[in-house]
């Protein structure tokens, strides 16, 4: 199925400039989606997970309009179609 | 031949001389313009094949009409002088611009851009130039290139343009002289044959990749050597900051088969053109086929142009960092960047080992911390795909910050080391391209007792040894100091002596919150540590620690720095408390000690003594290795102060920066003394002269991106020169009377306001209490 990733600025970098991909993936748990997704654009996986597979505290992942962690995190289902925003999270308080 | 006539044209003053003629700027008295003049003098070789050669340069180069190719307007004769009168270019050449380092990427390749369009001109109209180098490029302030000297250049038959085989398989002009510089010179003029429009192609190739990397492709301690070379050798590898696009581009135009590389200038500047496009500004150029590592090149924003002997500072803020030069007289700064804007720099260091001349950055971000390196003072740096330093996946650990860089011993000149959050070493033994756990301390039974302080659980300090390659100590925050006597297998608590006020033991083994700890390198067994609350020295590589906290108005504090040769030197910031962590009685005041902390004394002069409340990070203050030393710290308010009399007298040098992380010192290459140097400093050059004028003076000036307007600027120099301005010409006046009359005049020693005065006044009598 192709799925379609909206891609922040800071990350471009790593699409050629593009500010959204779609990747071809057999996959249809978020994991196995950004995994393919870490396999085509290399470089964007450590800049949106931390070496233990975790998610950044400062980084949010919708699917569609939904945040995932309301939907199962990492698990959560992504459907064919289905286009995945990868946003920083809004965090304030600090210079 | 000055103020001579030659025709219409009134000679003005020579520019330069080349193989062929003396060039002069002359006045077009008829069109009233200036105009380059080149006369084949007859003292130099006025014989037949020079008068050709100056006449076939101006047929040739007349045919052409680009705005990247020098214009020739007239050739004439007048009383026996042979001259081409051409366009006036006001510029430096290619040559004098790549130096030794070479030019940041996005300049070779919009430089590259227009030397292959200039070609591609002249090779349409079947001209070769033949002697394309870098010193025969200009490039005019406004950054458009001019190719010259069309001198060698020889029309070609139409019909060699379109038959290939004609050129390779044609037979050897034997009336072609070798000419050009031997190192631009492609492997067919070597072996004699004829030059076509693809040895131009080789020419630009060597000028690429010159212009990348600020050496030639092809080099040789004699011409044998590198006629050798250019027929046999493939050209080194570029950097690995070199987008691998560009390389690709330049191994084409240096193919040693005509046929195999580029057929068209026009196709070299297509092939530069897609590379650039492909480069995002501030963003990575993506990897190509290769598989390199990506680069980012920083557009759009000032970079210092940093000089073998320039002083430098780097700074590291909340929000990016700065990248300062200056000669050795360190008054005047020009500032580059901000880098990485919107990234925390929390650790910087320099490594000038193995004649590098690296920059190393952490820098932190939403997205992540990342080791960053330049080897070119920021113009391009590498932009790893994977982070560097990872925890094993056992430890369940993520790295969050890099709050120390140290380079290893100058005998292991590949060997850095880093200091993380969560408090952990990880060391590369290959320069930085990997990274490992140091084990022996991540696996200390104590580690899992360490606390975290204010600011987290991290590794602040690094020290090593420089007499004994088995022995180095850190300190975490809060876990103490730390030690190993057998190259970081073991590791052993070293905080007997200092005192905990936050626990109800007072002096436990270990989980002291050390804020930083410093060691002079001619004296490694003594070592100084400023604590969260306490300051401290050892004399026995930290196996006891005392207390030396007389006579400081606290002894909370972060920042401290050893003396580069005064052992029983050391600076510090102190701050009032844990509770308000800034300097007490809104006085910012570095205090000193000489005599290993048996005493200490305020330095304040030219530092804010009312309503400055600062703070100043533990990385956050450096000492050069000048004579007499600088001294510069930033602070959280993002001010940098620095003092070139060891902290004597202060002067800001920089201020509206974002908070100030960390400040770093370094001399690039050999020390180069200016005019004007204090007596005394050292220069291994010995040169006495500094030949740059064109530094940006600075008092107090803001970062680049808000910096004044140039009459701003020169508004403010007016206004702090001491001859200008009464009150600071009576403070100069009661400077110490050693004090040259030149520095006097300098902005460099900026005297207290009289409110200044009467607030140190009233320190002072309440210090005497």
């Amino acid at each position: 199925m192709l799925v379609r990733f909206q891609i922040p600025g800071p990350l471009r970098q790593f699409t050629g400039g593009s500010n959204q991909v779609q990747i071809e993936t057999s996959g249809s748990s978020l994991l196995e989606v950004l995994t393919d997704l870490w396999a085509a654009y290399p470089g964007i996986r450590d800049r949106v997970m931390t070496e233990q597979g975790r998610i950044r505290e400062h980084v949010s992942i919708f699917v569609g309009t939904e945040n995932i962690r309301d939907i199962g995190g990492l698990a959560a289902r992504v459907p064919a179609g289905g286009e995945i925003s990868i946003v920083p999270a809004v965090s304030g308080g600090r210079a | 031949m000055i103020d001579k006539m030659l025709g219409h044209y009134r000679i003005i003053s020579k520019i330069g001389q080349g193989g062929m003629g003396v060039v002069y700027r002359a006045r077009d008295e008829v069109l009233h313009r200036d105009v380059a003049l080149k006369v084949l003098a007859r003292e130099t070789g006025f014989d037949t094949s020079s008068r050709e050669y100056l006449l076939h340069e101006a047929r040739s180069s007349s045919a052409l009409s680009h705005p990247n190719i020098c214009t020739i307007y007239e050739i004439g004769e007048f009383d026996g002088e042979l001259y081409i009168v051409m366009e006036l270019i006001e510029g430096k050449s290619l040559f004098s611009l790549i130096g030794t380092l070479g030019l940041p990427i996005e300049s070779v390749m919009r430089y590259g851009i227009q030397i292959a369009a200039a070609l591609a001109h002249s090779h349409d109209r079947s001209i070769v130039h033949r002697d394309l180098k870098s010193s025969n490029i200009v490039v005019t302030s406004q950054g458009l290139v001019k190719v010259l000297d069309f001198g060698l250049a020889r029309r070609l038959p139409r019909a060699a343009m379109e038959d290939e085989a004609t050129q390779i398989m044609g037979p050897v002009d034997s009336h072609d002289r070798i000419a050009g510089t031997l190192s631009y010179m492609p492997p067919e003029s070597l072996r004699g044959q004829t030059a076509d429009a693809r040895s131009d192609i080789w020419a630009l190739g060597v000028v690429l990749y010159e212009a990348a990397c600020g050496q030639l492709p092809f080099r040789g301690g004699t011409s044998f050597e590198v006629s050798s070379a250019i027929l046999h050798e493939l050209p080194p590898p570029l950097p690995a900051w070199i987008p691998p696009g560009l390389w690709g581009v330049i191994q084409r135009c240096l193919a040693k088969e005509p046929a195999q590389r580029y057929q068209r200038a026009s196709e070299v500047q297509a092939a530069i053109e897609a590379v650039q496009s492909a480069a995002i500004v501030g963003a990575s150029v993506p990897a190509g086929p290769s598989g390199g590592p990506p680069t980012t090149v920083f557009r759009n924003i000032r970079h210092a142009n940093v000089r073998s002997g320039d002083a430098l500072l780097f700074v590291g803020t909340t929000k990016g960092a700065f990248i300062l030069r200056s000669n050795s007289q360190r008054t005047h700064w020009d500032v580059g960047g901000p880098y990485f804007h919107g990234n925390s720099i929390n650790s910087i260091v320099y490594d000038g080992r193995n004649g590098r001349h690296r920059l190393w950055f952490s820098t932190s971000s939403f997205w992540g911390t990342f080791l960053r390196s330049s080897d070119d003072f920021g113009k391009s740096w590498t932009n790893p795909r994977e982070a560097q330093i990872k925890f094993p996946a056992e430890s369940g650990a993520s790295l969050k910050n890099v709050w120390q860089i140290s380079l290893g011993r100058p005998d292991e000149p590949d060997r850095l080391y880093c200091g993380v959050e969560p408090a952990a070493l990880f060391q590369s033994d290959d320069a930085g391209d990997t990274w490992s756990l140091i084990r022996g301390l991540y696996d200390h039974p104590h580690r899992p007792r360490w606390t975290p302080g204010n600011g987290g659980l991290f590794l602040h300090s690094i020290l090593l040894d420089p007499t004994n390659k088995d022995r180095m100590h850190v300190a975490v925050s809060a876990g103490g100091v730390y030690s190993t006597e057998d190259g970081g297998s073991t590791w052993q608590a070293r905080n007997r002596g200092v005192r905990v006020v936050f626990a109800p033991e007072k002096y436990p083994e270990f989980g002291q919150c050390v804020h930083k700890i410093v060691m002079h390198p001619s004296r490694p067994e003594r070592l100084f540590l400023q604590n969260h609350w306490g300051l401290y020295r050892s004399d026995d590589a930290g196996q006891t620690w005392h207390d030396i906290a007389n006579g400081v108005p606290s002894d909370f504090g972060f920042a401290m720095v050893a003396h580069p040769r005064d052992p029983d030197c050391v600076y510090v910031v102190p701050v009032e408390s844990d509770e308000f962590r800034c300097t007490p009685g809104g006085r910012l005041r570095v205090y000193r000690t000489r005599n290993a902390g048996a005493s200490w004394e305020p330095l304040m002069r030219g530092l804010p003594q009312s309503g400055a409340y600062e703070t100043v990070l533990r990385d956050a203050m450096t000492a050069d290795q000048l004579e007499p030393t600088g001294i510069y710290f930033g602070t959280r308010s993002g001010v940098v102060y620095g003092s070139i009399d060891e902290g004597k007298t202060w002067k800001k040098v920089l201020d509206g920066l974002p908070s100030v992380v960390c400040v770093k010192a370094a001399v690039f290459g050999e020390l180069r003394i200016s005019r004007g140097a204090r007596p005394g400093s050292k220069s291994k050059s010995g040169a006495n002269t500094d030949a740059r004028t064109r530094s940006t003076a600075y008092a107090g000036q803001r970062p680049p991106g808000k910096a004044n307007s140039p009459a701003k600027t020169k508004s403010r120099e007016k206004a702090e020169s001491p001859g200008k301005a009464k009150p600071r010409s009576r403070s100069a006046s009661s400077a110490p009377g050693k004090v040259s009359q030149k520095q006097r005049r300098a902005p460099v020693l900026p005297g207290k306001s009289a409110s200044a005065k009467r607030s140190s006044v009233k320190n002072k009598k309440r210090g005497r209490k």
